[in-house]
Parts: C-alpha cells; structure tokens; sequence
C-alpha cells in the first residue's frame, strides 16, 4: 500500500516537476494559447456545471441579444448561445482529439512498420501514403460525408482516413534513421521483436515529433469538422460550432440585422481561438522537441 | 520571428476588423425614368429551370411558368378564375361529357403561321403519345377517357369525355398548345431543343437561354394576338442575396425575409406585396407500416400536441399561417371557416395518448430534408416530447427523403411543397380510394365516407353545390387528421414601383411572377 502510495506521488511530483520545466521553456504566446485550451476544455468538460439553460430546448425568447438571462444571447429557436458552445465545445474537442489519436497513433505505428520491415509492406503503405496525400481531402471528404451519412463518428473515420499519411511518412523517415542506431540493432539482435522494440525504443524516441503532428491534426480536424457542418455535411441535429454558424449563416439576410452580433460572432470566435491556440500550441511543442528551430 | 510579432500581428487583424465596420454605407439609388422610346426592361432573380419547351422544363413553378411565357393555353387564369384565352368562349354540353372551343382569330405563332383548330387537336394527340412536363392528371388524355378531340370547324374543337369531370376544363385548359408544323416530325419531344422548338404563340419569344449561368432573356412579341405585353425585355440574372441585389437595382423584384422588411417601409421606390398562403408543409403518418397510426385519436394527439403558431413564430419568423386540419390552405377560395381549431394543448393529448386501444410507441423516427425543415424538426421533437412523445429527427438530403416517400420507407415525414390553392380535386387524389402510391396517395388511410364525397365532386358540374360537398369533406378530414399540415408561407415580394407595377396574384398561385398576365396590359 505505502509503495503504491508513494509511487503515485513520485510520479506525481515528478509530473509536475516535467509540466513545470515545460512551462519555463514556453513563450508568452504558447502560454496564453495552452491557457486558452485549457479553460476551452473545462467548459467542455463542465459543460452541465457551467451553463443553467438546456443546449438543445428553447429556455427563451428566440434571437434575444446577450444579456443577464442569455450570457450570449439566443438563436432563431430561442436556444441558449453559451450553453451551445458549452456543449458543443465537447464535439469539437472530441472531433480534434479523436482524430489526432487515431490518425496519429495508426499513422505513426504503420510508419515504423514501413521502416523496420521495409520489403513489400513498406512498398504497400508508402504508395498508400502516395495515393492519400495526392488525393483533394476536401472534396472528397464532401463526398465520404455525404456518401455515409452525417454524424460525428463517420465524420471521424473519414477525416481518419484522410489525415493518416502525414504522421506516417514524417514517422517512417524518422524511424529509418533511428533504425540504424547502434543500440536498436543491438537491441533487436539479442532478440528484441518488433513490438517491443516499438514499444521501448521508437514510441519514446518518436513521441515528441508525434506530437507536435498530432495537435497540428487536432487543429486540422476541428476546422475540417466545422467546415463540413457549415456546408450542411456535419450531423445536422449535433450541436457542433460549425453548425451553430452554418444555421446563423442560412438564416436570409443575417448581415442585414443585429444577429449576427452574437449568433455568428460567438461561435466563430471561440472556434477560431480553438484553432489559433492549438496552431500556437504546436507551434512551441515543435520548438520544444527540436531545438535547433 | 520576433517574438513580439503575433502581437503586432493580433493589433493590425483588430484594426482591420473594426475599420471594415467603418465601411461607407451604399449610396441610395435614384428612381430611375425612362427616355421615351427607351425600352423598358425588367430584371428577375433567375436560376436555371430548364429549356422552356413543355417536354424539356423542370418540372417545378418556375420551370412551369418560363414555358407558359412562350406557349399559351385555351384558357388562363385570373385573380378570379379561369378566363377565355386562346379561346375565346366555350360551351359545355351533354352534362359536361361534351366541350366545344372556339378560338380566337387571327392568331399566329412566332413564326408567322397561322394558328387553327388543327394546332389545338394535334397539342392534345401528341401528348397522348408523349405526356408534358407538367400535367395534373394523366388520366384526363387517357382513351378510356378522352374519347376524341377533333376540329370541327377552322376555329372550333370539340372534346367529348367518357363522363363529366368538374376539373376537365382547368386540367386541359391549362395544357400548352404546340404548332403542329413543327412537332409533328419530332419523336423524341424532350430532346428537341432546336430554336425552332421555342416556336409559340405567347407574349415573349426567348432569345437568350444559358444553362450553365441560368440566365434568360426574353423580348415583347410585338405581333401578340392577345393584350399587350407591358414589359419589352424580361431578364432572368442568377443573385446570390436577392436583398442586397435589389438595393443595388440590379434586380427588380425580389422576396424579402420579415427581419428586413423595414429597410423597404416608407421608401417611395419600393413596393411591399403580400403573397396568398399557397406553400406549406405537412406531416405525414406511415399508416401501413405502423398500424397504430390508423387510430384517428392517435393522429388527433399529434395535432394537439404540436404548436403550430410556435412554428410560424420561429421557423418563419411570423410570416405564415397555421395549417388547418382541413387540409385546403385558410388562403383557398373554398376554405371551410367553420372547422376545429386544434389549439395547442398538450395536456388533453396526453389524456389521448393514454387511453388508445393501440398504444403510441415509446419514440418515432421524423424523417426530414435539409436546412428549415431540421429546424422544423428540433422543434417538434421538443413541442412532442411535452406531451410524452419522443421524436428522433432524422435528416436526409431532398433526393433521399423523396425516394424514401415513395418507397413508404419512413415512420414519420416532413414534407414541404407548394400548389395547396389549386383546385381541391387534389384532395380525392390524395386521400380516397386505397391506393400504394406513397407520393401522390396516402396508403393505409380509408373514410368510405369521404372517398364518396370525394367521387361526387369531381363529377359535379354546378360549382356551387361541388363548393358545398368540398366543405363537407374538409370537415371529414379536419376529424381524420390523415396528415398535420403545420404552416403555410406567407412570403413577402418587394419590388421597384418605379420601373414596373403590373404584378398581380391570380387566384390559386402564390407566386406573382409565375403568371404572364402580371406582363401584359389589363
């Protein structure tokens, strides 16, 4: 008990030890851009906390301005504009995230895979990366989205399957030097297979420039997600950012009437900070990861 | 980088922003007189509606209304009714199995010949063959039924029927009249699309047509047998925002939303026009697949349940009106004003609910189209859920949702369309006799009662008794509730009074630009 007790707090400490250094070593920019995530993901994961209005029944008369009632104001159906991005804060976030772990981790373990087997697997994949990063994503995204339907999970599988590529030829380039290093060939003669040495040596060696590729994903996914939304290819009864502007947007006339002030305003403004701050965000992990730059 | 340039950066983006707010607002447009002699031309919102033959247009109003600029028909329609066009008077004979036309003379086509009593018998032969775009009722150029059409003199055509038919002379007086010197060689019609297929006798003659841009440009016929056309050029030009193209002058005429009517109040130049409420949606009950909906309780506690005026509020920003359980829009010249209201009440739906011999299911599918009609839904699903309803809204694009109708692939659906002020025939087609076609029927919904109704109107020839039997069945179905019609549009039209000022309504169509006698002198 008193061993698990104290490793728990050893890797705590040590934790925030590593989250202390890291947060030295960044900028003025990357931290109000980490600061901006971090309360972004707080309203997502507080979202029941943090708002008193339902996000998806009318609690208010429709298109009301911002006010004590409505912090944000309310949409043509009279539903609460702050407990919207609240609750669509979750979907962007889940889009962003979800994306970034499956088309980073699969992108980055068939990269590796390419490297140290080589032979016709790595032939395999590598054209695959060809064909997938020649190929236009958005329209044919437009397509997929349409082809299977809308919802958040298909918009998922299809930016997947788009955005895959990217990791895994940058991984594969990486893991063909790394393959060379005298302790990975030492390591996989005295027997070390190819999931161990994936485990032990080119995850860890790799994660950092993973990641920065990652959270330039996340970025990537959320503007794709509200992209598709806005062009009415998203789940039309999610709640997502891009949906709220594509409704503010189709609603006639919009520019013509105060509206806009804070149906449009609001959901394009917290969408953009998402996207900034991960931009940012990215930006000095990659400083972080390789100094030279 | 230097560090302090995102900082820079962010304060050159803001001013930008905020100077873009300072932008000149557009100077205000002077009223435009015209130089005697000048031709007058008129410019319309347009949009690609197809090659304007009657075999070759879309087959929606507009599509519809670029063909009758060219063709013309027996007769037309007023703000009244039918009126005598291409012929100038009719007698109906024999208790209305028997229908003679008399044309009007001297009327050519576009290219000069004249047009007789052949032209009328061949328009009608040839669709026999090679059926219209757009036609209401196939089965009136049926043999069984159209038993001959034949010209009896130079100017007179004699139709005789298998039996009398209250709607023959608006279904067939509607129906183009073709120069037979030009389509009797054709057999495919909707291929034709030489210049020469445009050949009619209407008041425009197209001469310009681009399907890509979806532009026409038409001009006066200046030999037109009838009254005179008012305006020399029509353009049809693609707009992206009608509003700010309008202010611009660039378009003459334009469909304004209720959030920017005041802009357009109190200008002298602009002219502010209520259209009737002839576009509505409707709900529609799978009565075959779910035998629960063939209680009419059930559909009455949908009715209830539903807040109709919540819908115009919001989804049309109040303009429209509430949907009558009669189904003929409140607009309709023969509404019955005497029906159930079916106010809001969820309360006493919830009483219905719980006391059905079938009881409703716990959660139904709505199947919806795209863009207001998912609005539509997430309100319904939250109006219903009071009642203890629950919808899933499930959308699908219009291509989708259209098959899944006529495949009755649906629990609940959503659909919006416009002709609810046309004759109330529809009503027979839509709901009498057991029918298995989804779009144009309803399956699985039978009132003997009504279906009787149904057939006696459309034979009855004296329009105030039909009048009295269409009242009659209003009130059966206002008790049936087969569908839930929600709300009809009440869309308001802005135009420039100072270039043209002719746009009239006729009785049974909503839009004013759809009619040529909004072009032609009264």
């Amino acid at each position: 008990m008193s061993i698990l007790t104290s490793g728990i707090k050893s890797s705590t400490a040590m934790a925030y030890r590593s989250s202390k250094r890291i947060w030295r070593n960044l900028s003025l920019m990357g931290r109000t851009a980490t600061v901006i995530l971090i309360i972004l993901a707080v309203m997502a994961l507080f979202a029941p906390q943090l708002t008193w209005h339902p996000p998806d029944a009318s609690s208010g008369p429709a298109l009301a301005p911002p006010g004590n009632t409505h912090l944000l104001g309310t949409d043509d159906l009279g539903y609460d504009l702050w407990s919207m991005i609240c609750f669509g804060a979750r979907i962007s976030l889940l889009v962003g995230l979800g994306t970034a772990l499956l088309a980073g981790l699969g992108g980055a373990f068939l990269g590796i895979a390419a490297a140290f087997r080589g032979g016709w697997l790595e032939r395999i994949i590598m054209r695959l990366v060809d064909i997938t990063i020649v190929l236009p994503d958005l329209p044919v995204m437009i397509i997929l989205a349409a082809f299977f339907g809308p919802s958040v999970r298909n918009i998922i599988i299809v930016l997947v399957l788009f955005s895959w590529a990217g990791p895994a030829r940058l991984i594969r380039s990486q893991a063909l030097m790394l393959k060379e290093q005298p302790y990975i060939k030492m390591a996989a003669h005295y027997g070390g297979n190819f999931f161990y040495l994936l485990k032990r040596h080119f995850f860890p060696e790799l994660l950092p420039l993973l990641t920065v590729s990652m959270i330039r994903l996340a970025g990537m996914a959320v503007i794709t997600e509200a992209s598709l939304s806005f062009l009415g290819l998203g789940d039309p009864t999610s709640r997502s950012w891009g949906l709220i502007i594509n409704h503010a947007v189709s609603f006639s006339g919009i520019y013509f009437t105060p509206f806009w002030k804070w149906w449009l305003l609001y959901p394009w403004l917290f969408l953009t900070l998402l996207v900034v701050s991960l931009a940012l965000v990215g930006r000095e992990t990659e400083r972080l990861a390789d100094p030279r730059l | 980088m230097n560090r302090y340039t995102p900082v820079w950066l962010f304060i050159v983006f803001l001013i930008f922003f905020l100077l873009c707010g300072c932008a000149e607002a557009p100077g205000e447009i002077e009223s435009e007189m015209r130089e005697e002699g000048e031709l007058l031309t008129v410019r319309l919102p347009g949009g690609d509606w197809g090659f304007p033959t009657p075999f070759a247009h879309y087959a929606r109003g507009p599509g519809v209304s670029h063909m009758r600029y060219i063709f013309d028909s027996l007769l037309e329609k007023d703000e009244n009714g039918l009126i005598p066009w291409l012929a100038e008077d009719y007698e109906i004979l024999d208790e209305g199995t028997r229908y003679l036309f008399y044309l009007q003379p001297d009327v050519h086509w576009h290219d000069g010949t004249a047009l007789t009593a052949d032209d009328v018998t061949f328009s009608f032969n040839y669709y026999r063959e090679h059926l219209p775009v757009w036609i209401d009722d196939p089965l009136i150029l049926s043999d069984d039924y159209l038993l001959s059409v034949e010209s009896k003199a130079e100017s007179t055509v004699e139709f005789v029927l298998a039996a009398p038919n209250a709607t023959f002379l608006e279904k067939a007086g509607r129906l183009p009249i073709i120069p037979a010197h030009i389509w009797s060689e054709i057999e495919r019609p909707d291929e034709f699309n030489d210049p020469e297929a445009l050949t009619g006798s209407g008041p425009y003659i197209l001469n310009n047509y681009s399907k890509e841009h979806g532009t026409y440009r038409y001009a006066a016929n200046q030999q037109y047998w009838g009254p005179q056309p008012r305006i020399d050029i029509l353009e049809f030009i693609p707009v992206s925002d009608e509003v700010l193209t309008l202010e611009n002058g660039d378009i003459h005429f334009a469909r304004v939303p209720a959030d920017l009517l005041e802009r357009f109040t109190d200008n002298p130049l602009y002219e502010i026009m209520e259209q009737p409420a002839f576009w509505g949606y409707r709900i529609r009950f799978n009565m075959v697949g779910l035998p629960e909906f063939q209680q009419k309780e059930l559909r009455q506690a949908f009715a209830l349940a539903i807040n109709r005026e919540e819908l115009v509020e919001k989804i049309a920003r109040g303009q429209g009106i509430p949907g009558s359980m009669g189904m003929l829009s409140p607009d309709h010249r023969w509404f019955n004003h005497n029906l159930p209201a079916y106010e809001y009440d969820s309360g006493k739906a919830t009483e219905i609910l719980s006391s059905l011999e079938t009881p409703a299911r716990e959660s139904y599918e709505l199947l919806v189209g795209e863009d207001a009609e998912v609005r539509i839904g997430e309100l319904l699903k939250e109006q219903l859920a009071r009642a203890g309803i629950n919808l899933t809204v499930a959308p699908a694009d219009l291509k989708t949702r259209d098959s899944r109708i006529i495949e009755g692939n649906y629990e609940l659906v959503l659909v919006g369309h416009g002709l609810w002020g046309t004759d109330p025939d529809y009503l027979r087609q839509r709901y009498s006799e057991e029918t298995e076609d989804w779009l144009n029927g309803t399956p699985g919904y039978n009132n003997s009662a009504f279906s009787k109704l149904a057939e006696k109107q459309v034979r009855e020839m004296d329009e105030e008794k039909r009048r009295e039997i269409i009242m009659e069945m209003q009130e059966i179905l206002a008790d049936d509730v087969p569908d839930i019609p929600l709300y009809l549009r009440v869309t308001v039209n802005i135009y420039r009074r100072d270039i043209y000022d002719g746009w009239i309504h006729i009785y049974d169509h909503h839009e004013p630009t759809h009619n040529k006698l909004s072009y032609l002198e009264r």
